[in-house]
């Protein structure tokens, strides 16, 4: 206990690391960028059954996750306080064909669960 | 009297991030094999490695000895050539998972626009490239004609995106320090934002390799030109962190020099072995994950990292700036460590 209070005190008085952003010789930079994962389910309205293949991308830098056999998916995009998602079928007819849909996020927090419901064309 | 009083607070600080040891920087050696076949490779690696690629999972199980992880503690996944791994994508989003950073150093041959797309939806961060000259000096660096094309492309990727803390780095030889102005037009018309200028330590398969190695004036010359761009300030310009340069400290870094192998830098190496930076002296490896706790092994070793007076000795016995280098580079002390393999500052 008494050593953590000693380090956390030292830690306080010194430069600090974030201060002194370094990067290993034969490294990368460091990232120190804000940036949330999204993650998500996509259920077919009609069935209420996951669906496959459908491609969530945010509009920054076109970051995106596909859905798998359970609907799900997840990716990470840039930070931004408000971002726009587009939900589109990417194989329709193999399970299904759904409609493209928009949506909003605005201040995300850092990680967000999705519960999309998209409808059939 | 301002210096002297620059050099002292400097110097405290060093001492106090050494007794804090915070693991800032991780190093995954992930493979060895990889596709090309560099002079200058550090690395014993080979297009079909003796070793085979370390599972995800026990990576993963190290990783998990980090009970409270530094705020920006980054991974490098280095090799060998990293790319070569299919699973980079599910071991980055593993590690985004943990609270920690993740990105690549990469030779960028297989760099192209699915990969760098599902990379980033993983959550990397951080991309260096190796640029090694222009087309002619790149490739023979490489030693595979039409590696500099591949590079061109994964740089017009790698700048596309606004989420990558990008750099491009490149290792000055005999062959290419003559086209130092031309390789940074290329990159500023590139749209590239950061380069970093490294010289070759000769260890690996670059020992025996007299062309791959800067002789006293030319080094002095890449510092002249480090210091001329960064007047400019239209690019990150600036000498990597792999050796102290005396009265050029102030004129090519952000910081002063500061080796932080075994302070804030560690590493897992391919057979599990825990280490500072991988290009070590395999005689400091200070245990292996296999059979050791990997962050009790960081909070309680790497004494000779952290505590270098065992290097004051030969030439650095008596030199005047050792309390500012420390030795050098830790990369400097291999074989019967007499002596650091290279002087910076003795080659100005």
């Amino acid at each position: 206990m008494k050593r953590k209070q000693i380090k956390a005190l030292i830690g306080g008085l010194s430069f600090g690391t974030a201060l002194f952003v370094f990067q290993a010789c034969y490294g990368m930079p460091q990232d120190m960028q804000d940036d949330i994962f999204i993650e998500g389910k996509v259920i077919s309205q009609t069935s209420g059954l996951p669906v496959n293949g459908i491609k969530v991308e945010s509009d920054i830098d076109e970051h995106y996750g596909i859905t798998d056999s359970q609907g799900e998916f997840g990716f990470y995009t840039p930070w931004m306080d408000s971002l726009k998602l587009t939900i589109e079928d990417t194989d329709p007819g193999s399970d299904g064909d759904y409609l493209s849909k928009d949506t909003v996020l605005v201040n995300p927090t850092q990680e967000m669960f999705l519960n999309i419901i998209l409808e059939e064309n | 009297m301002f210096s002297s009083l620059k050099r002292l607070s400097f110097r405290k600080f060093r001492k106090v991030e050494t007794l804090r040891h915070e693991l800032n920087y991780l190093f995954w050696e992930c493979t060895t094999r990889c596709m090309l076949d560099c002079l200058h490779c550090g690395s014993d690696c080979h297009v079909d490695s003796t070793h085979p690629d370390m599972p995800a999972e026990d990576f993963l199980e190290a990783l998990d000895t980090i009970d409270t992880p530094a705020k920006n503690l980054i991974v490098a996944l280095t090799g060998g050539e990293p790319l070569l791994r299919k699973d980079l994508e599910t071991v980055g989003m593993e590690i985004r998972k943990r609270n920690m950073r993740w990105g690549i150093v990469t030779n960028a041959y297989l760099y192209n626009q699915e990969r760098h797309r599902t990379l980033l939806n993983a959550g990397m961060g951080a991309l260096t490239i190796s640029v090694d000259g222009l087309e002619q000096s790149h490739d023979w660096l490489r030693n595979t004609k039409g590696s500099f094309s591949r590079v061109d492309r994964a740089i017009d990727l790698a700048v596309s995106s606004n989420r990558l803390n990008f750099d491009v780095v490149s290792c000055i030889n005999q062959r290419n320090i003559k086209e130092l102005k031309e390789i940074y037009s290329y990159l500023l018309d590139k749209g590239v934002k950061a380069w970093r200028l490294f010289t070759i330590i000769p260890i690996g398969r670059a020992k025996e390799n007299p062309d791959l190695h800067l002789n006293n004036k030319e080094f002095k010359e890449m510092l002249d030109f480090i210091a001329e761009r960064r007047k400019e300030k239209a690019m990150d310009v600036k000498f990597s962190c792999e050796g102290y340069v005396g009265t050029y400290e102030a004129l090519v870094r952000d910081t002063p020099f500061f080796c932080r192998a075994g302070i804030n830098i560690g590493s897992i190496l391919i057979d599990g072995s825990i280490s500072a930076c991988p290009n070590n002296d395999p005689s400091f490896i200070q245990g292996n994950i296999y059979s050791d706790n990997f962050y009790q092994v960081w909070q309680t070793r790497f004494t000779p990292f952290r505590d270098r007076s065992w290097n004051r000795k030969g030439p650095c016995a008596n030199c005047k700036d050792y309390s500012l280098c420390q030795g050098n580079g830790f990369h400097n002390w291999h074989g019967d460590k007499y002596a650091p393999l290279v002087c910076h500052k003795g080659k100005l």
